[in-house]
């Protein structure tokens, strides 16, 4: 099992098994053919708001929205992460 | 009412010679709004019309809003019971502890972001509020996160010093795991918790929900309690393949137990909340056509007793004539 062993480096970098199997699931998703594949992509789609309460106040909210960002930057060689930042 | 009256009145009484009578003179149903103490003989039927249109026209929208929530729930059922499958094996492996005593508590509320849907919002903010009532305790802290916009508005009035994070529009793309687990990571990273108590309502049939709790462990209490010989004692009855420690199979686990519980309970609160919808919406059509009714009844009524007046007025004048 050679995924045993990059355990650690994925941790330093930050990342949690969450994000980690994602990344994998998006490689499988990336090897179907071609029909299959642009439907396993287009199910996938991100999209929430999230905000971060100070004080009893809600802060400005900020916007998941991975379908456009993925278009634009051609997310199959990038990670998850490097577009959530 | 009896300020129309008196002015009314006033009137009738300020210009009796420029015309003595004049209602007489004229088709009395002309003048139902201007002559109102004779205005009994014509009831103007017109509000009680504009209500029965406006009834009718709310009928057909909860209706159809009852339509439209019928064919969601069906797709979405399916999803939500195949996603079952997805924390049984947790629930096998780790156990469900929810009466597990810990420091941090993070209570997660599930709600939907749209209205009209029964009692399910409340119900599972009261349940999240019953929890943070026994949870917290001198030295602990309790903490929610929230989904949805229904409960951020019930929970913002009289516990928003406890509000965490609060996560809405969800449900615009149809709900898929990438989604709810991209989610579940944000607030991993962002909240520190002891274990994370998601509060949602379990799916049942159409008609009855089920506010449920699901608890996860942080991966150190997990430990603690598999070490203390609790409910998780069963862990060590399995091998670990690799050069793992337990502790890094537990916190990848406890991660992945947490996404996948947090995709399940997105799912069936998402079915409970189009479930709800469709009955609010049923027993609103259903509603809205007794009072259509009970209003044509009236408006029937005061038509026919209008007609019959008319006819009595009609009769007595000719007989008064003839005799």
């Amino acid at each position: 099992m050679a995924s045993n062993a990059a355990v650690p480096f994925w941790r330093a970098a930050g990342m949690t098994y969450i994000t980690y199997s994602n990344i994998c699931a998006n490689l499988v998703r990336n090897c179907l053919k071609e029909p299959h594949k642009t439907e396993a992509i287009n199910r996938e789609k991100v999209h929430f708001s999230i905000s971060k309460w100070e004080g009893g106040k809600p802060q400005r909210p900020s916007l998941f929205d991975l379908i456009h960002l993925k278009h634009e930057l051609g997310w199959e060689n990038c990670s998850l992460n490097v577009i959530m930042e | 009412m009896a300020m129309a009256a008196l002015r009314r009145e006033g009137r009738r009484f300020a210009n009796p010679l420029l015309s003595p009578r004049p209602i007489t003179a004229v088709r009395p149903s002309l003048f139902s709004e201007e002559d109102g103490p004779t205005g009994f003989r014509n009831i103007s039927t017109q509000v009680v019309r504009n209500r029965m249109k406006s009834v009718k026209n709310i009928q057909k929208i909860t209706k159809a809003m009852k339509m439209v929530a019928a064919s969601k729930l069906r797709a979405i059922q399916v999803r939500a019971e195949n996603s079952r499958g997805l924390w049984q094996p947790f629930t096998a492996l780790l156990g469900d502890t929810p009466s597990v005593d810990v420091k941090k508590n993070v209570i997660v509320t599930i709600s939907s972001d749209k209205g009209l849907c029964g009692g399910i919002n409340s119900t599972s903010v009261k349940t999240s509020k019953a929890l943070h009532k026994l949870v917290s305790g001198p030295d602990k802290e309790t903490k929610y996160v929230i989904l949805g916009e229904k409960a951020k508005a019930i929970l913002i009035r009289d516990s928003k010093q406890d509000i965490e994070i609060s996560i809405t529009e969800l449900q615009k793309n149809p709900l898929n795991y990438t989604q709810v687990s991209v989610l579940a990571d944000d607030i991993l990273k962002n909240v520190e918790f002891d274990a994370l108590r998601i509060i949602f309502n379990k799916f049942q049939s159409v008609v009855s929900f089920l506010p449920t709790m699901a608890t996860v462990l942080s991966p150190e209490v997990v430990e603690r309690e598999s070490e203390s010989g609790g409910q998780i004692g069963d862990l060590d009855a399995y091998e670990i393949e690799g050069g793992e420690t337990k502790g890094e199979i537990l916190q990848n686990l406890a991660e992945f137990q947490f996404s996948c519980v947090m995709f399940n309970a997105v799912l069936e609160n998402a079915c409970s909340e189009q479930g709800a919808r469709m009955s609010a919406m049923d027993s609103s059509s259903r509603n809205a056509g007794e009072m259509l009714d009970r209003l044509t009844l009236t408006y029937n009524r005061t038509r026919q007793a209008s007609i019959t007046t008319e006819l009595i007025e009609i009769i007595s004048g000719a007989s008064a004539l003839e005799g």
